[in-house]
């Protein structure tokens, strides 16, 4: 009894995190174990299985649709996460002040994100894309032409990225409860050592708040990869596969096909990349993110 | 005793426009672009009020011939099995037990990785993350079976969308508050562990005060993404007294028939609303106030 | 890697949950009821309660809502619980519920669901078990042929069969001073005269991607004089007839009677009915079920009028290309503990006087003899509907194969889209798709 009541009192955290590690074991584990062994076969959920094959895998990287989908996830995590990033801190950075009305401005821009992927956004964002939409006519009355959205391959990853950006909402909150952890006397001390509002920004808000700003980069990073209903309700991954995020081919083939084996194997294929990039992450943490428990 | 100043010096006049100015702007820039967030809401209540017809021809937010009948149909009832009230109320009935007990999952889970160290804490810490890297469709089909194997499928108490919760299964939650908590300075632990409290006490009394704008935010998000989670109810309730909101909406979106637009957006919006004034509510724990000061050193 | 307790236990589970993920991964459970022929009467039944499933918009669930409750009083005893939604992503959750063995009793299911689900004859039941509870003499045999699965087995019963036809926009064609096209010369002549007369974005056919190829499959069909995929679901087509039948639909885009995929990606990415060039008279035609009209009449704009335009003939000379699909069906699930009862359910729904009077005609025009005479009496079939059948039926139409919706085929990302896209955007020549259709139909088709 008292070599658990050691174990106990040298692992108090263990206990803390039993909940964790039950749901784990009993939520998480067998549907995790599942897909993977799937990945590695041909297996249909209405026809079985017939082989082990590595097929599915390779066929990420070969095949011309997947592997261009995986460069479309690529390139639309790349360009929405810093620009979120950025729009969050800076808007939340703002609504931090004493404004008079500060309350209806950060619930009207969280709006955006509580609107969500409702209905009414897929039909809004198409009636103020198309091309006789809202958007053509503001460019018309500046003389300009706007291309068009929706059918250009060019540009319809575009709006997806917009809509993606738009939605900074979730993350502005984040940093606005991070800034609520930054004491006022840091700021009142500066302004008294004349440090102006950006300087005030650069070495104090942002040093301070770089835990956050790193889990906002990772959770970010990580829904950007994984992003599915914006391309889906809005362009279905067109035109001519421009918004086919990996995503889109992962719904079909799990929900459509019912091909489990290659739905895994990109679902799989796209975990490695989002660990592979959060081991970067975290490694680069010794270099800009500051904890305040650890006095580093 | 100073004498009441009579004039302002001509600096001093600069200063105060360059500030009422730079207020000016701010307020502009705030509002500009505030109108562009919220855009698509007006849009969307616009709508509720226009014809089908209308909503895909015309531009204008407001409707020109305003009519009522999106809301009317919005109040079916289904032979009398489900309304929008009953799909609202559904939804919270498992709503709430999720958030609830997702924050205090996470919490004790959050506390348990940031503040202590034991043996294959590393190891569960990249676990839990992990968890975050797989897309959730792939998982559907194999937790489908798992929860029929148990039962729960169908539930009447939607178990299998709540139950999960109560095991920290929310790694953005559990990671968020990690954070938050390694920014946290260990002095007031130091000193309460000195006054003689446990480790629970601690977490209570010190850490989720201090914790409170993170806590809250976990709670707002769990609050929207579970009000909003389509897939867990399309795949567990199968009884249509028991749908919540989301399934709801799309109770009478058949393309087939055709479908009135008016009325789709009048029940999301009803359903959101609940959603935009929670976030209203919890403002006050973003404003200043509470353990603002952070710890004095 | 931590060795120890903590790590043991880990390896068990893992090896465990693999063990047991491989288990159900066999095929599906079938604990199914003993598949003897049902010998007791209508009258014998136990108390019970059966589930009934079924999709649609609102005046379908309200119509089936009350003839459930008419039934329930019918058969006092027997409890039926109704799950209903509407059709996007029903069918996951079915799929689901069939593979796991918990489907309802009874099941409105749609025709590919029996090639898909039901391929080794083990979740639908053999209906011609029950065949003394429902009428199958009402059903046109050949009919009956098309509902079995690969072991022959009667997997469902047709509610209703449909087919595609033209319906035009009487108003527009007037304004243009033309009549309604009957042949595909017709049509041809009608894109260059909207374009002269009323302007270029005036189209007398809007055809989207599905569209396109289904009617790629009436004119090789009309020259070929065979279902373009057979009964044993075999491609009859070679890689150049498809090329025939893109070219055929460059065609129309070239002749401006159909504007192109990109045209209509910038209209909004809406469906026709939603789309304000057809609400407008822009696009003055359409290719749709024969029951499905309503939608399209519903939406369109003031003083505009729809009306049946019936098949174009001249896209073949063996035939009229024209084909058609058994449209939905109800089944019982092998799994089912009441299927006497369930089965009762199913025919007051399809052949009973009472139960066919209140459901109408919201499964489209029913298939059961006895049900069309007494809706027909009753006056209660849509008139627009029962001309669009008849213009089907009149062309003497091929059957179907459900293997041309296959999830591969059809829908975001698969074949169909991708393909007519490229050719439409001109990123692949006619010759190009032509090759990857032919790839495209080689996975999914038997031969």
């Amino acid at each position: 009894m008292s070599k658990f009541k050691k174990f106990a009192k040298n692992n108090i955290g263990f206990f803390f995190c039993l909940p964790w590690l039950i749901g784990f074991l009993v939520f998480k584990l067998y549907p995790f174990c599942s897909s993977l062994f799937y990945s590695f076969t041909d297996y249909n959920l209405f026809k079985g299985m017939t082989q082990f094959t590595l097929k599915n895998y390779i066929n990420v990287f070969a095949n011309d649709t997947e592997r261009t989908a995986l460069l479309v996830t690529f390139k639309y995590a790349f360009m929405t996460v810093p620009l979120k990033l950025v729009f969050a801190l800076f808007i939340a950075y703002i609504l931090n002040f004493k404004i008079k009305g500060v309350n209806f401005f950060r619930t009207a821009y969280y709006i955006p994100s509580i609107l969500g992927g409702s209905v009414a956004i897929a039909v809004l964002w198409k009636a103020l894309f198309k091309d006789d939409g809202v958007i053509h006519t503001l460019f018309a009355l500046f003389g300009a032409s706007s291309p068009s959205f929706l059918s250009d391959p060019g540009w319809a990853l575009f709006i997806i990225c917009l809509l993606r950006v738009w939605q900074f909402g979730s993350a502005m909150v984040i940093f606005l409860a991070a800034l609520k952890g930054v004491p006022n006397d840091l700021y009142e001390a500066a302004s008294i050592d004349g440090a102006g509002k950006w300087k005030q920004f650069f070495s104090i808000t942002v040093p301070l708040i770089t835990p956050v700003i790193f889990y906002n980069l990772v959770t970010q990073l990580v829904q950007a990869f994984q992003e599915f209903n914006g391309p889906f309700i809005i362009t279905q991954g067109g035109p001519l596969n421009s918004t086919t995020l990996m995503s889109l081919l992962i719904y079909n083939n799990a929900f459509k096909i019912y091909d489990m084996g290659k739905a895994s194997a990109q679902a799989w294929v796209l975990f490695v990349i989002l660990m592979i990039f959060t081991l970067i992450a975290f490694w680069s943490q010794k270099h800009w993110v500051y904890y305040q428990d650890e006095g580093r | 005793m100073t004498t009441a100043v009579k004039t302002i010096s001509d600096s001093q006049k600069k200063i105060r426009n360059r500030r009422i100015r730079s207020t000016v702007i701010r307020y502009v820039v705030l509002i500009l672009v505030g109108i562009i967030m919220i855009y698509p809401l007006i849009w969307m209540i616009g709508a509720t009020f226009k014809t089908n017809s209308e909503i895909f021809t015309s531009l204008n937010p407001f409707p020109s011939n305003p009519t009522l009948q999106g809301y009317i149909d919005a109040m079916a009832n289904y032979g009398g099995k489900i309304n929008i009230w009953l799909a609202m109320l559904n939804t919270y009935k498992f709503v709430i037990p999720e958030v609830i007990f997702t924050l205090i999952s996470c919490t004790l889970t959050a506390y348990g990785f940031s503040r202590f160290e034991f043996k294959g804490r590393n190891i569960m810490f990249t676990l839990m993350l992990a968890m975050l890297f797989l897309p959730q469709v792939v998982l559907n089909v194999p937790q489908y079976m798992m929860y029929q194997k148990w039962g729960w499928v169908g539930s009447e108490l939607y178990l299998p969308l709540w139950v999960p919760s109560m095991f920290a299964t929310e790694s953005y939650f559990v990671f968020m508050l990690v954070q938050f908590l390694r920014n946290i300075p260990r002095d007031l632990d130091e000193a309460a562990k000195i006054d003689g409290c446990n480790a629970m006490q601690i977490l209570i009394k010190i850490i989720v005060p201090m914790l409170m704008p993170a806590i809250v935010s976990c709670a707002l998000f769990k609050f929207m993404w579970s009000s909003n989670n389509f897939m867990g109810p399309l795949l567990y309730v199968n009884k249509p007294a028991y749908y919540p909101a989301t399934i709801f909406v799309k109770l009478s979106m058949d393309s087939d028939a055709g479908f009135n637009w008016n009325r789709i957006l009048a029940i999301s919006l009803i359903s959101i609303l609940p959603n935009i004034t929670v976030f209203f509510l919890a403002q006050n724990q973003f404003v200043d106030g509470i353990s603002a000061g952070g710890v004095k050193g | 890697m931590k060795k120890g307790l903590f790590g043991s236990v880990m390896t068990s589970v893992l090896a465990a949950s693999m063990l047991a993920g491989c288990s159900s991964a066999a095929a599906p459970a079938a604990t199914a009821a003993a598949a003897s022929v049902d010998s007791k009467s209508a009258s014998e039944y136990d108390t019970c309660t059966i589930r009934f499933d079924w999709w649609g918009g609102d005046t379908r669930h309200a119509a089936t809502q009350k003839a459930v409750d008419a039934f329930m009083k019918k058969y006092p005893g027997i409890t039926v619980e109704v799950n209903f939604g509407a059709w996007t992503d029903w069918e996951t959750a079915r799929a689901l519920e069939y593979q796991s063995g918990t489907g309802s009793d009874l099941t409105q299911i749609n025709y590919s669901w029996i090639s898909d689900y039901d391929a080794d004859g083990n979740t639908f039941l053999d209906l011609n078990t029950e065949s003394s509870i429902i009428d199958l003499t009402q059903y046109d045999s050949t009919l009956l042929k098309t509902c079995e699965d690969s072991k022959g087995q009667l997997a469902g019963i047709p509610l209703a069969v449909t087919g595609r036809t033209f319906y035009w926009n009487k108003t527009t064609f007037t304004k243009a001073g033309i009549s309604t096209p009957t042949s595909l010369d017709e049509l041809l002549a009608a894109g260059k005269t909207f374009k002269e007369k009323l302007g270029d974005d005036y189209y007398p056919l809007e055809l989207g991607e599905y569209d396109r190829m289904l009617l790629v499959s009436f004119y090789l069909q009309a020259q070929t004089g065979e279902p373009i995929i057979d009964a044993s679901g075999k491609l009859t087509v070679t890689q150049d007839q498809l090329k025939d039948g893109l070219d055929f639909i460059q065609k129309l885009e070239d002749n401006h009677v159909i504007p192109t995929l990109a045209t209509i990606a910038g209209d909004g990415n809406v469906t026709l009915n939603e789309n304000p060039k057809f609400i407008d008279g822009h696009y003055a035609g359409v290719f749709e079920w024969d029951s499905a009209p309503a939608k399209y009449i519903k939406n369109l704009g003031e003083g505009q009028e729809l009306v049946v335009g019936g098949e174009l003939k001249g896209l073949g000379d063996k035939a009229t290309g024209v084909s058609d699909k058994v449209s939905m069906l109800f089944a019982i699930t092998k799994t089912s503990e009441h299927p006497h009862e369930a089965a009762m359910l199913l025919n007051y729904l399809v052949n009973d006087e009472e139960g066919v009077t209140i459901l109408g005609s919201e499964r489209g025009i029913p298939s059961s003899k006895a049900a069309y005479d007494i809706l027909d009496k009753a006056g209660k079939i849509d008139k627009t509907v029962a001309a669009a059948h008849k213009a089907v039926m009149d062309a003497d139409p091929m059957s179907f194969s459900p293997l041309f919706d296959n999830a591969k085929l059809k829908g975001t990302s698969a074949a169909y889209t991708t393909i007519f896209d490229a050719v439409s955007y001109g990123k692949q020549s006619t010759e190009e798709g032509a090759k990857a259709l032919y790839q495209a139909y080689m996975e999914v088709c038997k031969n």
